[in-house]
């Protein structure tokens, strides 16, 4: 049977098995020093480990309320932005300015300022995280509001919609495409800069989530809870990916707004 | 999908289009005083304190149950002109009235119906789209479904009433905003070159079938073409415009002109061609197609 007529998930399953495999073999045959790499087997063992006695999850619990917080805050500033950019000049002009100045930015790059302002707290996480996310949902969303088809516009103005109305029934979902974009970025960007944030408040002795807990393992030389924090990032990446997927399934793809993949 | 296109859309019998719209159906004379009455009109559009002029000077009148023709060459603002009778455009001097009302916003009571294929809401079904119209015009839900199945059964369209409109073909998506325009029930349908970007077989098809759904409703319409056939086919009276900035250069009575063998419509059209002709670049494509 030919590779390429295997089902993708087939396909991915076999290479993902093969992959744990010769990374198992080479840590059993090499001796590599244990305190420097993990094998699959161990790496299983701590994450399990982790889970069970909770700590894991209460370092992956700390960091998505401080990223879910960090959003909450990043969506609110980039819906009074885009409020403003839709309807007037100089709203659009302020909204481009800063994007174009903030978005390019790293958001971690602004870490030490936060700390400098809020101290070593999860404010100051909380506010590089806001920065991080506002960005790319701003511009997303207004470009989404000012790309809406004209004609689409119309005929609603022409069903004597006006104001809010006209917003909430055309405007919005016209724009919805723009809107999960956006926030299919900006999770990605608050996702990785948690993280990076983390790991820095790590080594300066403070905070609990899971760059916290990276960093703690690799101290005390915890070399496979290590590898399990990795492991648990990357999961936690997959299954919101696979949340904004099923969304875009419900509603744009299902519209014939936005093709499939 | 072509096969369903070919079946005829309107199964239903009059006596049931007759309830679906209210309207008698053989008020196929106009009569009484002009629904619209377009009044010495100038259109533009204002840069840097002058005035750009689209539309020079237009005046005409439109009887309730008259089916009316823009006609003119590509550009010579008579889309600009239905727009501005949408309320979309604020005329820069003179008068638009329905009813004997100016006219002040736009509204269902001069239900749109575009060129764009993309004029259906992507999100709602061709059955939600009907009936969240009728919604939003203070329909309550439970009878805006029942009037938006009717009417697009009167469409031909029963069998896709739960497509999304990315499913749908050109032709059928142009039927789907007729069956909306008309479940308004408006005053008067303004359709802005609506079979414009369909090929030429469901173009005849879609005539043919507005012909006859205006015959069984009544309904008054506004049609804007640049297409003499098409002007011929469906228009009772036809307003020709000349180029940008356009005047009204003749208004041609064609409501007895209908078959296209005789010799009343090819010399009408004829004249048709020479009014146009007359004004210079853009003939071919706006004459002989």
């Amino acid at each position: 049977m030919r590779w390429s007529s295997l089902p993708t998930v087939i396909r991915r399953s076999i290479l993902l098995v093969a992959i744990v495999l010769l990374w198992q073999i080479y840590v059993s045959v090499s001796g590599v020093s244990p305190l420097l790499f993990s094998s699959p087997v161990d790496i299983a063992e701590a994450f399990l480990e982790g889970w069970i006695s909770g700590e894991l999850a209460a370092a992956t619990l700390v960091t998505l309320q401080i990223l879910g917080l960090g959003m909450l805050i990043g969506m609110l500033v980039a819906a009074v932005l885009t409020t403003f950019a839709t309807w007037t000049q100089i709203g659009d002009d302020v909204l481009v300015l800063l994007t174009s100045m903030l978005n390019p930015l790293p958001a971690i790059a602004i870490l030490p300022l936060a700390i400098l302002w809020f101290g070593l707290s999860p404010a100051a996480l909380v506010f590089v995280i806001a920065n991080a996310v506002t960005w790319p949902i701003a511009i997303n969303v207004s470009t989404g509001f000012r790309t809406v088809n004209p004609t689409i516009l119309m005929v609603g103005r022409n069903l004597g919609l006006r104001g809010f109305r006209l917003v909430k029934d055309v405007l919005m979902p016209a724009a919805l495409p723009h809107t999960i974009s956006g926030l299919k970025t900006g999770w990605a960007f608050g996702w990785r800069t948690i993280i990076a944030a983390e790991l820095v408040f790590g080594v300066a002795g403070g905070g609990g989530g899971l760059g916290y807990f990276i960093n703690d393992a690799r101290y005390f030389l915890r070399i496979p809870e290590v590898f399990a924090g990795l492991v648990t990032i990357a999961l936690i990446g997959i299954a919101l990916d696979a949340v904004f997927t099923w969304i875009e399934r419900r509603t744009v793809i299902r519209w014939g707004m936005k093709s499939g993949t | 999908m072509k096969e369903r296109e070919e079946r005829h859309p309107l199964q239903s019998s009059d006596g049931e289009l007759d309830r679906v719209t209210g309207l008698d159906s053989s008020k196929t004379e106009t009569s009484g005083a002009p629904l619209l009455i377009v009044d010495h009109v100038q259109l533009g559009y204002v840069v840097d304190g002058r005035t750009n002029v689209a539309v020079e000077e237009v005046s005409f009148e439109v009887r309730r149950g008259e089916k009316i023709i823009l006609l003119g060459p590509s550009g010579c603002g008579k889309s600009t002109l239905l727009k501005a009778i949408a309320g979309f455009i604020e005329p820069v001097s003179g008068r638009i009235s329905i009813e004997s009302h100016e006219l002040v916003r736009p509204g269902p009571d001069r239900a749109v119906v575009f060129q764009e294929f993309d004029q259906l809401f992507p999100w709602r079904t061709v059955s939600d789209n009907v009936a969240y119209a009728l919604r939003v015009t203070g329909k309550e839900k439970r009878e805006a479904e029942a009037a938006a199945g009717r009417f697009i059964e009167m469409t031909g369209l029963s069998h896709a009433a739960d497509r999304y409109p990315h499913q749908l073909s050109g032709g059928m998506k142009q039927r789907v905003a007729i069956a909306r325009a008309l479940a308004l029930e408006p005053l008067m349908l303004l359709m802005d070159e609506p079979f414009g970007s369909l090929d030429a077989q469901t173009r005849s098809r879609l005539q043919g079938e507005l012909n006859e759904i205006a015959t069984r409703t009544g309904v008054t319409i506004l049609f804007v073409t640049h297409s003499i056939q098409e002007a011929l086919l469906i228009g009772h009276r036809i307003v020709v415009l000349g180029q940008s900035p356009s005047k009204v250069e003749e208004i041609v009575d064609v409501r007895n002109v209908e078959d296209p063998d005789t010799e009343e419509f090819i010399e009408v059209r004829r004249h048709l061609r020479e009014l146009l002709a007359g004004e210079g670049e853009d003939v071919n494509h706006a004459v002989f197609e």
